[in-house]
């Protein structure tokens, strides 16, 4: 009878509690289950292997279509392009073995993520399901993106953003890194229909959909791994040689059409090709598909549909990077911070508008131990206009009771605020000559100063080297390596809001661009299929790896080529910004109005191409 | 005997709160009122996916992608639209099995609680998924279609035996078995199927955060006169507000 009492007991109060948690949506809405093995069995066709100008049903824009008209093929044996992993639908859509299971807490067995795990490219992803927020949009892009999900009835439901720059087809279609996914997987029985809604403001003018079919695998495949190194080499070829076709030059253009005898046109895509209509209404001639080859010169100039990953509310937002290096984001231009026992160095210091704030900011991650150096990655005034306030912030213990300030020395105030460290040539651009009136307050001046290519510290038990980048951006342009956090502070070498604002007037040149980013890419290492590893801090927008300072420059060199085609023929400045060959870049990058536009950028190149390379050096 | 009441006094609240709260498992009198998901509208589909075979016609022997026998490739290679044509056979490529694959838009609308019709505008063709125990038309183009709903099973049914079989109504797909067609083409070259392929396919109603909703019909067609495997593909169309678009064409031998 006892045993009875305790078995109503339970199943009363177990069903009882199931109801009322039914009711009250206490209960985390549970869905179908995918775990398991599971594998492509394609049948939707025309992803895996396309030919070169293979666009037909992709709702492309002009940037699209030019970027991968010139897109070669070769591009894939450039170093940092080698091991390029694949964003989630081109994964899911392509072949290989699938692994998804769930991760649960262990008390409440609430479903707090499902994980799964591509062969191809070894990705492991993790689609979140407890309800956390998407990170901020100056956080770092990953391959795979930040996912949530949710259940909706039969269906699981998962939304992605965070992408990498990638490839929607593997013939140079672009995927941006304002791209945002949104997919379905649907189950029935041992299949899964899997469908993706992706959205891409920069290459797409409609949102692309596209569905395949997974199979649940019996037993479990035994292929799981895929090898890839970026060792393959071009012996020869300089690393500022990135393949590339000139507008209106890719040899391949009329393979596809030809060998399927279907109309050129049609091959070149756009939305209209996905809709029915395409099939009786293919009128346009063979002249208007050429013209979709080369940028149109109807004078529309394309800007930037990307979002500012800067927010604009007046404060200062810290975000952890790697190591004991952390960003701060909110005054103008990006601010790193390495903190440890020592204290803290900061690299930049913002416009100094949120400078009070910027030093609060520093605090909370430093604590009592000071703000000993501020390392300046170039003079301009979004990297050193807090300078002075971080300076007076802070101090620096090793200069304190040294030789230089004891004993009535002529550095009396040696260690008196924090070190500011610059190449000399960014102390020249901010101070002016004895008599003359400096460009900023003297407050704010480098302390500390090199004329060689590298300035080295060891600081909070961290290698931390700063490199000079000669007649880059400007002529006094450094790049800061944390060794053993492995993040690399650009300044402005790098940024991912905008074209490179080559400062030909004080000492910038195209060449000397790339050659900066080339040489960050030479102390960067991925840690896995391009991902990871050595981080980077732009000079203004959101924190990167190594994929994406290659594909900057890659962009760059690209656009150096082509206006040197034009002034080998003898263009003109105005010709060749007629020309528009920024086109397929515009719409990630193009301005028409502020500081720097498309126009300005392309006169830079121009300018620097026709003057040649500045001697490196001192230019005061 | 007082326990007998206790028990009941109990229990059944339980049961029925728990019922409530998943769904139940209430027959539903008629096919349109217990559909889960609304099929109904104008759909318009996206060809993003086998483009060049489903904007254009392949040509002969194109069949890659479809396991078919050396029979099939047989008659495959033998394709002449024009014999076909001239016989009254020119709908071939518009049968069940190929229709959701040519561009086009869709209309469905309730013929009755237990039918839905699906009208196409390409060939001009119409398929009607029944419910209920009403006959189709065997050996037509679109053949015999037999249609359920197919609910998510409520969720703690297996492991308490209290809901064993009650279903989830928040969601679910149409599934449509499709027989007795027409012999026809798989793929507008002339790629076969035989009056004993057996089509079956799923349809499933997609909303994304924009508002914007999609048919998904995952289909697999067995054929064993033709095939090697069943062949699996999945084609997506978008709703549409109206019927802006609608084009009513006859069908086209190539």
């Amino acid at each position: 009878m006892k045993n009875l009492y305790r078995s109503v007991f339970v199943l009363t109060a177990t069903l009882m509690a199931g109801a009322a948690l039914a009711q009250g949506n206490e209960r985390q809405t549970s869905g179908i289950d995918i775990s398991g093995s599971w594998y492509n069995v394609g049948g939707n066709g025309g992803d895996g292997m396309p030919i070169l100008a293979e666009y037909g049903g992709m709702p492309l824009n002009e940037s699209a279509r030019l970027y991968a008209l010139a897109w070669s093929p070769a591009r894939m044996t450039v170093r940092q392009q080698q091991c390029a992993a694949y964003d989630p639908s081109r994964q899911l859509h392509g072949g290989g073995n699938y692994r998804f299971w769930e991760e649960r807490d262990p008390v409440t067995q609430r479903l707090i993520a499902i994980r799964i795990y591509g062969q191809i490219t070894e990705a492991q992803r993790t689609i979140w399901m407890d309800g956390r927020p998407h990170p901020p949009a100056y956080a770092k892009h990953t391959w795979l993106g930040f996912s949530t999900g949710r259940y909706e009835g039969n269906v699981l439901t998962v939304y992605t953003t965070h992408l990498k720059r990638a490839w929607l087809r593997s013939n140079g279609v672009p995927q941006s890194d304002q791209t945002t996914l949104v997919e379905h997987f649907v189950r029935h029985g041992d299949r899964i229909t899997y469908m993706t809604v992706l959205t891409d403001p920069v290459n797409l003018t409609e949102p692309y959909v596209r569905s395949t079919n997974q199979f649940r695998s019996v037993r479990q495949p035994e292929a799981w791994l895929y090898a890839c190194d970026d060792g393959e080499q071009d012996v020869g070829r300089r690393d500022d040689e990135i393949p590339s076709y000139l507008f209106g030059q890719n040899p391949y253009l009329r393979e596809y059409a030809d060998k399927n005898r279907i109309p050129l046109v049609a091959s070149l895509g756009g939305a209209e090709t996905m809709y029915p209509e395409y099939v009786t209404n293919k009128t346009a001639t063979d002249a208007e598909a050429m013209a979709r080859t080369r940028p149109s010169t109807d004078g529309l100039q394309i800007t930037s549909r990307a979002v500012d990953p800067e927010p604009h509310d007046g404060e200062i937002h810290a975000w952890p990077v790697q190591g004991n290096v952390h960003l701060l984001i909110g005054d103008g231009g990006n601010i790193a911070v390495q903190v440890g026992e020592n204290g803290a160095l900061v690299v930049d210091t913002g416009t100094g508008k949120l400078a009070d704030k910027v030093v609060a900011a520093i605090r909370k991650l430093v604590g009592d131990k000071p703000i000993q150096y501020i390392v300046n990655t170039n003079f301009r005034q979004e990297h050193t206009g807090g300078n002075a306030t971080v300076h007076e912030a802070g101090s620096d213990p090793s200069l304190i009771g040294s030789f230089f300030s004891a004993g009535g020395q002529s550095f009396s105030d040696a260690g008196v605020g924090a070190t500011i460290i610059a190449h000399n040539n960014v102390l020249n651009r901010m101070s002016a000559p004895t008599g003359q009136l400096a460009p900023t307050p003297s407050g704010g001046w480098p302390s500390d100063t090199f004329l060689q290519g590298r300035r080295r510290k060891y600081y909070n038990d961290e290698a931390v080297e700063v490199f000079w980048a000669p007649n880059a951006v400007t002529d006094g342009d450094s790049f800061v390596h944390f060794r053993r956090s492995d993040v690399i502070v650009t300044g402005d070498l790098f940024t991912t809001t905008q074209y490179p604002v080559i400062d030909i007037k004080n000492g910038g040149s195209v060449q000397g661009l790339i050659d900066a980013l080339n040489a960050i890419l030479d102390k960067t290492v991925y840690k896995h299929e391009e991902e990871g590893g050595t981080l980077i801090i732009p000079g203004h927008g959101r924190i990167c790896d190594e994929y994406e300072v290659g594909e900057y420059r890659d962009m760059i060199a690209i656009i150096r080529d082509r206006v040197q085609a034009m002034i080998n023929q003898g263009a003109t400045v105005e010709q060749v910004k007629g020309a528009r060959l920024t086109a397929d870049f515009d719409s990630r990058y193009g301005a028409d109005t502020g500081p720097w536009t498309t126009d300005m950028f392309v006169e830079a190149v121009y300018t620097s191409l026709k003057q040649g390379r500045p001697k490196a050096g001192a230019t005061k | 005997m007082v326990l007998k009441k206790i028990l009941l006094v109990i229990l059944l609240p339980a049961v029925s709160l728990y019922g409530q709260g998943r769904g139940g498992a209430q027959q539903t009198p008629t096919a349109k009122a217990g559909a889960p998901i609304d099929v109904t509208g104008y759909w318009v589909s996206l060809v993003t996916q086998d483009w060049r075979l489903r904007m254009f016609t392949p040509p002969k022997g194109d069949y890659a992608g479809i396991p078919l026998n050396a029979e099939a490739r047989k008659i495959a290679d033998g394709w002449d639209p024009a014999k076909d044509e001239a016989t009254g056979e020119q709908c071939r490529s518009y049968g069940a099995p190929t229709l959701m694959r040519i561009p086009g838009r869709l209309h469905i609308t309730w013929q009755d609680d237990q039918t839905l019709k699906m009208e196409a505008d390409s060939g001009t063709q119409t398929r009607t998924f029944l419910f209920g125990n009403g006959e189709g038309q065997a050996g037509t183009w679109q053949g015999i279609s037999k249609a359920s709903w197919e609910y998510l099973p409520a969720a703690v049914s297996d492991t308490l035996g209290a809901g064993r079989g009650a279903i989830d109504r928040r969601g679910g797909s149409l599934k449509v078995v499709t027989t007795n067609m027409k012999p026809g083409y798989l793929r507008k070259n002339g790629v076969p199927y035989s009056a004993n392929a057996v089509l079956t396919e799923y349809f499933d109603r997609l909303t994304e955060p924009n508002g914007d909703s999609y048919l998904l019909i995952t289909s697999t067609v067995e054929d064993p006169a033709y095939l090697a495997q069943p062949l699996m593909f999945s084609t997506q169309f978008k709703k549409q507000a109206d019927a802006s678009g609608w084009n009513p064409t006859p069908c086209a031998a190539k």
